[in-house]
């Protein structure tokens, strides 16, 4: 029996660098390969911190959408010891 | 009579028992208030020391004190460990049988640094967060190290003092050169962080410093487990880094008490708005410190200033102020680079840190805070934190401030 994939939402706004990193890096760790992460934020560092994380860990950003008042990044675990 | 009980008595709880016993002075002497500290032991340890103790050499002894030494006369200590927090009945349960009801409460209970979170990392690694007495078997082992590799590594986040990393492998290079052996030692910092240190303004002034010293950083590193045997430090996503001696900065998660309580989020940080510091849902239970949820560096300075704004919250409730005081979310952490020079990382919920020069001031600053630190948990020198780092409480409507003063 596989693993359903799962989608996991982590909900950083209003919290500013280091916390959406700091709530992905914690996503991550729950999450299996194949599963998505939603990452919402309001810090626009977001945008550019959650793309450099995917191209160093080898995980990919699905889309990156701004919503009103805030983002929503999308991510696809990959990579997962 | 009105029982005020504190649950944990390090930074934050002393402060704010020894703030509560000199504002409350006369009501606690009439028999009108109480104040009650519940703390695991009668040891306090002042824990920005154990960087000393374990890149410094500095004996772990000296930065160990009685607690029940450091309170004002008029706090009732109990050196027990707490067993329950029961926020519903207003009761504090102790691992002795003693139940305390109250009708204000503060959880102080902070952080606890747990390798055992890690596979491998308690086996294979060193670190200063677990107390000064571990933080010694660091200094034990870098005098007996002749060369190869050094690994700093974070495995969890948050943890306390963010800048700690950093300042281990600042002075880590220190070490190294002032023995003649730097060219001997490869040193490295993995961090889960996007750059040195996650605000970008205090990174733009230490990454040069890295790149200068030779000292390799690895961002976005997520620690998932640790070979003692083959001494290899391995990510989530398959990175792996072999050294001969790892200094880790443990995963963190909540006391024991707020885990077993159910008063915690999954990792045990209690659930605390970072204005007021009351429990959610609570108007009679605040948390303070490296315990709550607040996305703040965990660390002395910010559970000592937020001790200040829960005690005046606190006061306001049993004086009948009718004022809610909110914290601005100031912090103040020193930072060593190295060869006596340091930075302050200082911000508020509204004002980001902002790069700075690094001076030989700022790290006699910090030495300084250290020396004094025992006289400030009296609670008699707010007036100079005041004068440093400014106001750190506002009344919400408006209406009454109240300046914590030393009594009389």
């Amino acid at each position: 029996m596989t693993q359903a994939e799962q989608r996991i939402v982590v909900d950083s706004r209003g919290s500013f660098c280091p916390g959406p990193i700091t709530d992905l890096y914690k996503a991550y760790r729950r999450a299996n390969v194949g599963d998505v992460i939603e990452l919402l934020a309001t810090d626009p560092a977001a945008k550019s911190d959650v793309q450099a994380w995917a191209r160093k860990t080898g995980n990919e950003v699905l889309e990156i959408v701004d919503e009103q008042g805030y983002i929503r990044i999308v991510i696809k675990v990959l990579r997962k010891r | 009579m009105k029982h005020v009980v504190i649950v944990g008595s390090g930074t934050g709880g002393t402060f704010a028992a020894n703030l509560l016993a000199k504002q409350l002075r006369s009501r606690i002497k009439r028999g009108e208030v109480s104040i009650e500290l519940v703390g695991e032991s009668d040891e306090h340890v002042f824990q920005p020391a154990n960087l000393d103790v374990a890149l410094k050499g500095k004996r772990p002894e000296r930065y160990v004190k009685r607690e029940s030494r450091l309170l004002n006369p008029l706090v009732k200590f109990y050196p027990e460990a707490a067993e329950k927090i029961d926020l519903g009945d207003r009761r504090v349960y102790t691992k002795t049988g003693r139940s305390l009801g109250y009708d204000y409460l503060l959880v102080a209970t902070g952080a606890v640094a747990d390798p055992s979170m890690t596979p491998g990392l308690e086996e294979g690694s060193l670190n200063f967060h677990t107390g000064p007495f571990n933080a010694a078997r660091i200094w034990e082992k870098l005098k007996g190290f002749s060369g190869g590799r050094v690994v700093v590594a974070v495995a969890g986040v948050p943890y306390k003092c963010p800048p700690s990393p950093n300042e281990a492998a600042f002075l880590l290079d220190e070490h190294f050169r002032k023995r003649g052996i730097r060219e001997r030692v490869e040193i490295k910092l993995l961090t889960p962080y996007p750059r040195a240190y996650p605000a970008e303004a205090i990174s733009e002034v230490i990454e040069p410093l890295y790149e200068r010293l030779g000292i390799e950083v690895v961002t976005f590193f997520s620690m998932d487990s640790v070979d003692p045997k083959k001494k290899v430090v391995y990510s989530l996503d398959g990175e792996e880094y072999e050294y001969d001696l790892l200094l880790a900065i443990p995963p963190h998660r909540g006391a024991d008490v707020i885990i077993r309580s159910e008063v915690g989020d999954e990792e045990g940080w209690i659930p605390t708005d970072k204005h007021t510091l009351f429990i959610k849902d609570y108007d009679d239970a605040l948390a303070i410190g490296d315990a709550t949820n607040i996305p703040i560096s965990k660390s002395g300075v910010v559970a000592h200033l937020e001790s200040g704004v829960a005690v005046l919250n606190i006061l306001s409730g049993i004086e009948g102020y009718g004022e809610v005081f909110r914290y601005n979310g100031r912090i103040n952490c020193p930072m060593e680079l190295g060869y006596g020079r340091a930075i302050f990382v200082s911000a508020t919920y509204d004002k980001p840190p902002e790069p700075q020069k690094p001076s030989r001031i700022k790290a006699i600053m910090k030495s300084t805070f250290s020396r004094i630190y025992w006289k400030a948990l009296s609670g008699d020198l707010e007036w100079i934190f005041k004068l440093f780092l400014g106001e750190c409480a506002s009344p919400t409507n408006g209406g009454k401030t109240v300046t914590l003063a030393p009594a009389r």
